[in-house]
């Protein structure tokens, strides 16, 4: 140990309730941050897994054009060359197809616009929480034909119930004319209005046959074991696809570009929260300021006799510098201790959200967000905390360079 | 007695004035209701051949059609075979569809009126409401041309004030002899969206009549629909229980 590293630790305990106090207010703001941060990272990453849970995916397959334009015409024509590279890799947790087209839809006595889904309900049930949100009757088991699961709005609207039929007509993939007659076997309630109003499900196999689709389909979904899992099954797929679609005409989206509204969401939330960030950090700096500042008027005899018997001011300022790192420094430490330790606890039990639980969970959401640990959320914050207060620092320890040895000697 | 002459001159030269603009206005109007009448007749019965086109396939239909007076019509589809039996019945602003597959009509709700007849880049409301340019436009003659050595009306109609249309403009061209010869539609920034023209004019069903009409959207040449008539019979009437659901039901045979 230098000497200079001697002095500064020796000086630090000179005064142990005032080290203490600024050490737990560096700690306070570590921990703070630490638990924001793993908070915001982990209500994202129920967020995103809540909406992709609904009908979207992680990620989708899709022709070319087809996001731009829903075309029944933009087709995947051959689903069974794209399963066999997601049985493949092994982070897809779970993957299904689906067929979508827009049509008429008519009751007794009422017709709606609406988009017709074809889906495989077995699978189906694995990927979106279609299973949980039935409201009414039963989801669909996958062997029968001519059944539909119609959204509660365009259900009301229709007015119909359980055992209702249902005219559906619309064109299909050759430009016929597509219609039958189907049985409302189940009504569904997502909570996002637009989707219960607009959205009635078929199976998969009915659909491609009134639509004349033979065995294509219009979406891959895929959900990721994972949310960080995403781009690297994007990578491998898109490298697999390369090789075998050779002209390009599939797509591989992930749920950014999927949901764009729900990724500036997310983009404007932590904009918000850094603000909040920002504040808290200066707030803590100016502590430390103060505290440094006090410490350098109080000792200003001390230092103009070391000056006096020799010390340069280079050596004054670097031990000064050390003291309030080492501050720091033991704060941040235990800040980031502490915060992981309140973080990971929370992390495992979850966070209630008393009253609104009841609501979510009608929708499949556990109604408890889980904070979520990562290098990211761990050291951002105590990283900015050591560089402001080093900033801060900075100023006292320059100061004291052009104190006079004998005027500081004179002063009390 | 020059003098006189003078007076008489300038008088009806000043009537002249008032009245250019009120009989041309007028002029306008009848120019347009004819070209209506002499387009759809009386009643008619017509088999006309309807072609989708896109850049990347095509696909035709052929449609057997009566329509009688401004406002009601039935068509339904003879072939392909896949399609056959399907109908369309209008009456005024209300349209009805039947599908022979799940034997059912479904009436069109109000807000599918914009969207294509059967994949057609005709609408619903092109179908349901073609009575009413005569009903909702205000009309002007803007100019003049000649069409195979025949005078041609450009005419403009704009709707009239909260008249239900979706169209901000549309322009005319109606030859001498009331041949409809195009009918440009722009949206509410007054910018063109699709036009439809005639072509092929020809004797059909004992008068003059274009053969073939095509629709096509203003930006993108290679998307049309064209319909080309096979046979066209004028009529003086048809019977009223053409025009009822239970006739469209009937149809399919």
């Amino acid at each position: 140990m230098s000497i200079e590293t001697k002095m500064a630790w020796r000086n630090i305990w000179r005064n142990p309730r005032r080290t203490i106090l600024t050490v737990c207010a560096i700690t306070f703001a570590s921990v703070l941050l630490v638990f924001m941060l793993s908070f915001q990272f982990g209500s994202y990453e129920t967020m995103i897994n809540t909406s992709v849970k609904i009908s979207t995916g992680h990620l989708q397959i899709q022709a070319e054009k087809y996001l731009e334009k829903k075309s029944i015409r933009y087709v995947i024509p051959d689903p069974d060359k794209i399963t066999a590279i997601l049985n493949h890799i092994p982070e897809v947790a779970a993957y299904t197809l689906r067929g979508q087209a827009f049509s008429l839809i008519s009751s007794q006595d009422r017709t709606y616009g609406a988009v017709v889904t074809g889906i495989d309900p077995e699978r189906e049930a694995t990927v979106s929480r279609m299973k949980k949100l039935m409201r009414e009757g039963d989801f669909l088991t996958g062997h029968e034909v001519n059944q539909a699961l119609v959204g509660r709005l365009l259900a009301k609207n229709l007015r119909v119930t359980i055992g209702d039929e249902l005219t559906l007509l619309g064109q299909g993939r050759d430009g016929s004319i597509g219609a039958t007659v189907v049985q409302v076997k189940g009504i569904f309630g997502s909570g996002i209005d637009e989707f219960d109003r607009s959205t009635l499900q078929i199976p998969l196999s009915t659909f491609q046959e009134i639509f004349s689709m033979d065995h294509a389909i219009h979406e891959v979904v895929v959900i990721a074991k994972s949310l960080s899992d995403v781009p690297e099954i994007k990578a491998e797929i898109q490298a697999t696809l390369s090789g075998l679609d050779k002209d390009g005409s599939l797509k591989t989206l992930d749920w950014q570009e999927l949901m764009p509204g729900l990724r500036q969401a997310i983009e404007m939330d932590l904009v918000s929260g850094l603000i909040f960030y920002g504040l808290l950090i200066i707030v803590v700096a100016f502590s430390i300021l103060n505290t440094f500042l006090m410490a350098i008027f109080e000792r200003k005899k001390e230092f103009g006799v070391m000056m006096a018997i020799g010390t340069s001011p280079r050596r004054l300022t670097k031990v000064l510098l050390i003291e309030s790192m080492s501050m720091t420094l033991i704060g941040i430490v235990i800040g980031i201790i502490l915060g992981i330790f309140i973080t990971y606890y929370f992390q495992v039990h979850g966070i209630d959200f008393g009253a609104g639980q009841e609501l979510l969970s009608q929708f499949g959401i556990t109604g408890r967000i889980y904070p979520k640990l990562s290098l990211l959320s761990v050291s951002i914050g105590p990283v900015m905390v050591l560089f402001f207060t080093f900033i801060a620092a900075l100023y006292p320890a320059l100061k004291v360079r052009r104190l006079r040895p004998v005027e500081a000697m004179a002063a009390i | 007695m020059i003098i006189k002459n003078l007076a008489i001159m300038r008088l009806s030269f000043i009537l002249a004035l008032f009245s250019t603009t009120p009989a041309l206005a007028l002029d306008a109007d009848s120019i347009v209701k004819n070209g209506f009448e002499y387009w759809r007749g009386k009643a008619s019965i017509a088999t006309v051949q309807m072609l989708i086109h896109r850049e990347d396939w095509q696909r035709s239909m052929t449609i057997k059609a009566w329509t009688r007076g401004q406002k009601e019509s039935l068509f339904y589809i003879t072939a392909p075979p896949k399609d056959y039996g399907n109908g369309t019945l209008k009456k005024g602003r209300e349209m009805w569809l039947f599908n022979p597959k799940v034997n059912r009509v479904i009436k069109v709700p109000p807000s599918m009126m914009s969207q294509s007849w059967m994949g057609s880049d005709f609408s619903n409301n092109d179908l349901a409401k073609s009575d009413s340019l005569l009903l909702d436009y205000d009309h002007s003659i803007i100019g003049t041309e000649t069409h195979e050595g025949k005078k041609v009306y450009i005419i403009k109609s704009i709707p009239k004030q909260n008249a239900p249309v979706v169209w901000g403009m549309q322009h005319l061209k109606i030859r001498e002899d009331q041949i409809w010869l195009s009918e440009e539609f722009f949206d509410e920034d007054l910018k063109p969206v699709k036009i439809m023209t005639a072509m092929e004019i020809q004797m059909l069903g004992g008068k003059l009549f274009p053969k073939v009409w095509r629709m096509r959207n203003i930006d993108e040449e290679n998307r049309y629909t064209q319909l080309s008539y096979e046979s066209l019979e004028f009529k003086p009437g048809l019977p009223d229980q053409l025009f009822t659901l239970s006739s469209l039901k009937q149809l399919r045979r």
